[in-house]
């Protein structure tokens, strides 16, 4: 859900800042914790008092009805909406990646009928204005969405479309009928995770001044619901005022808001949930670069919880000085550097598993993490970070995964393959033909191993990383140009490309890589590893990869998750890279912060409070 | 009053100009608007509805018409990013950048139009040689390292200023908080002052050897008479052009500084804008940005007509 994107600009500005830091010969080693740990201490519980949260630029919300249409921007609005409507399932226990049955609206889940149905109980909860929580409020968000689901931003092919029908037996049960047999862990963590329920009572309207009706129930009277929801969810003007925003099932409700995506919470006085909030306000304050945030953590503001970015870790211990915790934040995705397998130029390259393979053994995983990370940073062994999943992690990626890093067999492959390696210089194919020995289809005699890699600009770490694997590439001859570009003018020019349509100008990229791409509580490969999926940007097609991971979603079993997750590392359909972790930075006297929850990114302040 | 219309006339050529010239260069840029906004995983579906609901999948030309029609009516579209009119983006960070930058602007023209006189008096004194290397420091420094190296003294070391520019968007609201306005107005009035300085001592070393300054003098007129009535007044010219050259700054913003001191103004606006692909705020802020440039210069000449008699007698 959460992405990170940086202005270009940040660069220079953090260099200095870093060389500033370097200058004064601060250590970095120490001061991190490790997140998983409960910061709670002696003292009294205080009731009341504020907290502001530091949010970098770009992560400015700009919609507040939690079902965003197809043309909104990004992910970010999930952070304004989330602690207002939370999603049926609630990922993240603690620093645990599994379901928390506390702040879950369900009291009960059961599969039946083969797994093709689901009978959800829900907990005897009210919205802020008293109302009760009712299986109505999902049958309206259902059918909502049922009707719109075409301009709804989340759709990702499962629901509604994967709902057959939903029957309410009461007011606190809805059992949905599925159009075919889902993996329990599947559906539970990754598709009722994205789910809200939405007050029926208060929202069904298709205007602002009519009366609530249900309107939802026809098809028309949906998409009208939809339209007015949608016109007044954008009016950035009305977040705080417009009656329909007041009502929420959530810890939170929003006291202010401003166009620049600054942000203030109070609490839900009536929420129902477990962990009722102990803090007056939360406020959420747009940082324009992390040179910025990080000034104000330094000067001693009010600034309570923050984020260090891995160019700034030798920062860490000033800012223990200056009263704050620093915790080390694994994140849940996948990292990794995408081939164009249908460039015209260097797709045929690309599309050999052996230089694939190749491009990876050059990849000093080990030493990015240790040296550029100072060891902040999962290993990118494969498709399921090692950190933080360790349920869906295989025994081959806890090993280190298939490819460790080994130069040495990377120059045999490439030999093997008809190569002639030139190390620190270009390698060129001597033996083009598709035989076994050969460079392989589609390669021509004399071509060379040469590769332009774009990425996000703005890191420095960033920077570092590629320009490591730039000079490890070099020792097989595989020349590496890189090409940093910022982020959203990246993904403008990066096309999905495959074998039905790879238009030149869109799929002239040859490798690229975004950063990371976030996983759900189940660390699925669907959208991003499936033929011709939405994630697949460089093609890649399997089969079996296609199977595997139907597997993973219709049946399956640990065993099965580690049938897909093994096959995936080994084929390469990315380059797998190590994934930096958040540096989170907060208040050392601000209790509850941690052990920090890895799908809300560490933000619940429900938890959070000060001691006397 | 023929030459103001001519200019005005030709202001409203170059006006319209930019807009066409921006509106093409715009739209070559590689890449997909659509994409940027909607993220890597967009959906052709997506794409189509963003496309659509944009007028994106329309002739270029029919897309320039509608948006020429929709500027005559005041409406300056809607940002693809936040889908907020572009117009109330402007206006509601645009006071913010004419304090900041307005007052810094006048600051540094009240420190150096007597820094300038004075050393064009003292020339090649130690005073001269010792605020010119303060001038040149400050003119070879680049403004987010000025920032920075204020912000770790003053925010971070002595901590008796805030590291960030007020909060607020309105000019009331930021007014209310000025120890917030001292460090970004700090940074960019000592930016300026170099560049002011330097032409104001030029011009008026120019002025001090013209000959009616010794019949001035040779009349009895002090030399504080001299100084204000006849260096300061032909002397502040060029001054008068820079300040109209500068309009256009004040009113876009400025990138760096809004940067390092978090202050969301119209250049980071521009910015963001320019990588995402936001066309309706790039437009936009160029069109704002082309209309401030075409008044300063306007401006300026008006000035000039009321400083300089001869410009007005050659106009009648």
């Amino acid at each position: 859900m959460r992405t990170s994107r940086r202005l270009a600009i940040a660069t220079a500005v953090a260099a200095t800042a870093m060389g500033l830091a370097a200058c004064s010969g601060i250590a970095t080693s120490g001061a991190i914790g490790n997140g998983t740990t409960s910061t709670a201490h002696g003292g009294q519980k205080e009731q009341g008092g504020a907290a502001t949260i530091a949010w970098p630029d770009g992560s400015a919300p700009n919609f507040i009805f939690p079902l965003p249409p197809a043309t909104n921007s990004d992910g970010y609005n999930v952070n304004l909406t989330d602690l207002m409507w939370p999603y049926l399932v609630y990922d993240g226990d603690g620093a645990q990646s599994v379901v928390n049955p506390q702040e879950s609206l369900f009291s009960s889940l059961a599969y039946s009928d083969g797994d093709k149905t689901v009978t959800i109980k829900l907990k005897p909860w009210k919205w802020s204005d008293g109302a009760p929580i009712t299986s109505r409020d999902f049958t309206f968000v259902y059918n909502l969405l049922k009707a719109n689901w075409s301009n709804w931003n989340a759709y990702v092919g499962l629901f509604p479309t994967d709902v057959a029908s939903v029957q309410t037996p009461d007011s606190s049960t809805v059992v949905l009928h599925l159009t075919r047999s889902y993996n329990p862990d599947f559906f539970t963590d990754d598709v009722l995770s994205e789910i809200p329920l939405l007050p029926q009572h208060a929202w069904d309207k298709e205007s602002a001044a009519g009366g609530v009706g249900n309107y939802d129930e026809t098809a028309s009277g949906a998409k009208a619901v939809y339209a007015f929801l949608q016109k007044q969810g954008g009016d950035l003007a009305t977040f705080t005022t417009n009656p329909l925003w007041k009502v929420t099932d959530g810890p939170w409700q929003l006291s202010a808001f401003n166009s620049d995506g600054d942000y203030t919470y109070v609490p839900n006085k009536n929420y129902s949930g477990p962990d009722k909030p102990t803090l007056d306000s939360v406020a959420n304050e747009i940082y324009t670069s992390d040179s910025a945030e990080l000034d104000a953590l330094r000067s001693g503001s009010a600034l309570t919880v923050g984020t260090l970015p891995q160019n700034d870790l030798p920062q860490a211990s000033v800012l223990k000085g200056d009263g704050y915790s620093i915790a080390n934040q694994p994140i849940p995705g996948v990292s990794g550097i995408i081939p164009n397998l249908y460039n015209a130029k260097v797709g045929p390259v690309l599309r050999q598993l052996y230089v694939r393979q190749a491009l990876e053994d050059l990849i000093d995983r080990t030493q990015i993490v240790s040296k550029i990370y100072d060891g902040y940073a999962d290993p990118g062994n494969g498709p399921v970070p090692v950190a933080g999943f360790s349920e869906w992690t295989s025994p081959l990626e806890k090993s280190g995964g298939p490819y460790p890093y080994d130069p040495s067999k990377a120059i045999s492959l490439l030999t093997a393959h008809g190569w002639k390696v030139v190390p620190n210089g270009t390698s060129t194919c001597q033996r083009p033909g598709a035989g076994a020995a050969d460079c392989g289809a589609g390669i021509t005699a004399g071509e060379r191993l040469s590769f332009q890699l774009l990425y996000s600009s703005g890191s420095t770490t960033g920077d570092e990383e590629e320009a490591s694997i730039q000079s490890s590439e070099a020792q097989a001859g595989v020349a590496v140009s890189l090409k940093a570009e910022p982020f959203n003018s990246l993904i403008s020019t990066v096309g999905v490309c495959n074998s039905g349509s790879h238009p030149a100008s869109t799929c002239g990229w040859q490798l690229v890589d975004f950063g990371y791409d976030p996983y759900d509580l189940y660390p699925a490969g669907d959208g991003i590893f499936n033929t011709d999926s939405n994630g697949n940007q460089g093609g890649y097609s399997s089969p079996e990869e296609d199977a595997l991971i139907n597997a993973t979603e219709y049946g399956g079993s640990a065993q099965t998750f580690f049938a897909y997750e093994d096959y995936t590392a080994e084929q390469l359909p990315w380059l797998w890279v190590p994934q930096a972790s958040n540096i989170q930075v907060y208040k050392s006297d601000l209790v509850g912060y941690a052990p920090l929850n890895p799908f809300t990114g560490g933000l619940n302040p429900e938890d959070w409070y000060y001691t006397k | 009053m023929t030459y103001f219309l001519r200019r005005a006339a030709q202001a409203l050529v170059v006006v319209i100009g930019v807009m066409i010239l921006t509106f093409i260069l715009i739209h070559l840029v590689p890449g997909s608007a659509a994409r940027a906004v909607l993220g890597v995983k967009a959906t052709a579906g997506r794409i189509a509805i963003f496309n659509a609901s944009y007028g994106l999948n329309r002739p270029l030309y029919v897309q320039f018409g509608e948006y020429v029609d929709q500027v005559l009516h005041g409406n300056l579209g809607v940002s693809y990013m936040t889908q907020q009119p572009v117009l109330t983006e402007i206006i509601q960070r645009l006071p913010g950048d004419v304090l900041l930058l307005g007052v810094s602007t006048v600051l540094a023209l009240l420190i150096a139009i007597p820094m300038g006189i004075y050393q064009a008096v003292r020339r090649n004194r130690l005073s001269d040689h010792l605020l010119d290397g303060v001038s040149f420091t400050l003119y070879s420094m680049p403004d987010f390292f000025f920032a920075i190296m204020l912000i770790a003294l003053f925010s971070v070391q002595l901590r008796i200023l805030p590291p960030e520019a007020p909060p607020a968007q309105s000019l009331t609201g930021m007014l209310a908080d000025p120890r917030a306005l001292v460090l970004p107005i700090l940074t960019l009035t000592l930016v300026s002052v170099a560049g002011f300085s330097r032409y104001m001592r030029a011009a008026a070393i120019d002025v001090l050897a013209q000959d009616y300054l010794r019949t001035a003098r040779a009349k009895g007129a002090s030399e504080r008479l001299v100084l204000f009535r006849h260096v300061l007044r032909n002397s502040i010219l060029p001054i008068v052009t820079l300040v109209g050259l500068s309009f256009p700054g004040i009113i876009s913003g400025a990138v760096i500084a809004e940067e390092v001191f978090n202050f969301q103004g119209m250049g980071l606006l521009f910015f963001q804008a320019a990588t995402e692909h936001d066309f309706p705020v790039l437009l936009g802020c160029t069109l704002i940005i082309g209309v401030a440039t075409v008044v300063g210069n306007l401006a300026a000449d008006f000035a000039y007509g009321i400083l300089d008699p001869r410009i007005r007698h050659g106009d009648a």
